[in-house]
């Protein structure tokens, strides 16, 4: 079984992750995905590749203390996060969010506090790669 | 020996991910960032969150021990 907190080269699979959440409960009546993914324009430049750097073994402990977070403060039966540090392609998955809960709206509140801490708490930095050169992305809101 | 960290735009501006500092007692963090941050100006500049065996730390004058684990680091973009 995989692990419900993970930092990996690899990409994932949004199934089996779902599956994985509903097997930890029957009771699950409401979950909430989200997937962030690499777009190939930003900031009004063309983007062919985003390569991310990780503090690891920080960024591990904080994402699994938000898992920790997140089940407590929205009553969640469960949640996973998985992000890739690896460099994307266009298109290609960055990060697997999921949040489930007895009622749905649980389940919504708490994946997009859970994207909105990420970004805000995890060491993980990006930097898109365009022909124009490369260049470290500044956070947004 | 104390080992100091750097990632993603810091790690960029000092060329290095990682350096070694000589230990001495009652070394400060603020000792170290003021030894780095003369030499490396331009990285310190965008130096956001700082983190001691990686727990972040807001109080420059702590007191580090032999062997911590300092990482300076810009604001995270990661998601």
């Amino acid at each position: 079984m995989l692990e419900p907190v993970r930092i990996q080269q690899e990409d994932f699979s949004q199934n089996e992750e779902v599956e994985a959440l509903k097997a930890s409960s029957k009771r699950m009546g409401g979950i909430a995905t989200f997937i962030g993914c690499a777009r190939d324009f930003s900031e009004g430049r063309e983007v062919s590749q985003i390569g991310f750097e990780a503090y690891g073994s920080m960024a591990l402990a904080e994402m699994n203390k938000l898992r920790s977070e997140v089940i407590e403060k929205f009553g969640l039966l469960d949640a996973r996060i998985v992000h890739r540090v690896t460099t994307v392609q266009a298109g290609d998955n960055i990060v697997f969010i999921a949040a489930g809960a007895e009622h749905r709206a649980a389940a919504f509140d708490a994946c997009r506090w859970m994207i909105d801490e990420l970004k805000q708490r995890v060491p993980i930095w990006k930097k898109e790669i365009t022909p124009q050169g490369d260049a470290w992305v500044t956070p947004h809101p | 020996m104390i080992k100091v960290l750097f990632f993603g735009p810091v790690a960029d501006r000092v060329q290095t991910h990682e350096m070694q500092m000589d230990f001495s007692p009652g070394m400060t963090l603020h000792n170290v960032i003021a030894h780095l941050g003369i030499q490396h100006p331009g990285a310190f500049s965008i130096v956001s969150l700082i983190a001691v065996n990686q727990n972040q730390v807001h109080d420059k004058q702590m007191a580090l021990q032999d062997n911590d684990e300092i990482a300076f680091m810009a604001k995270f973009s990661g998601g």
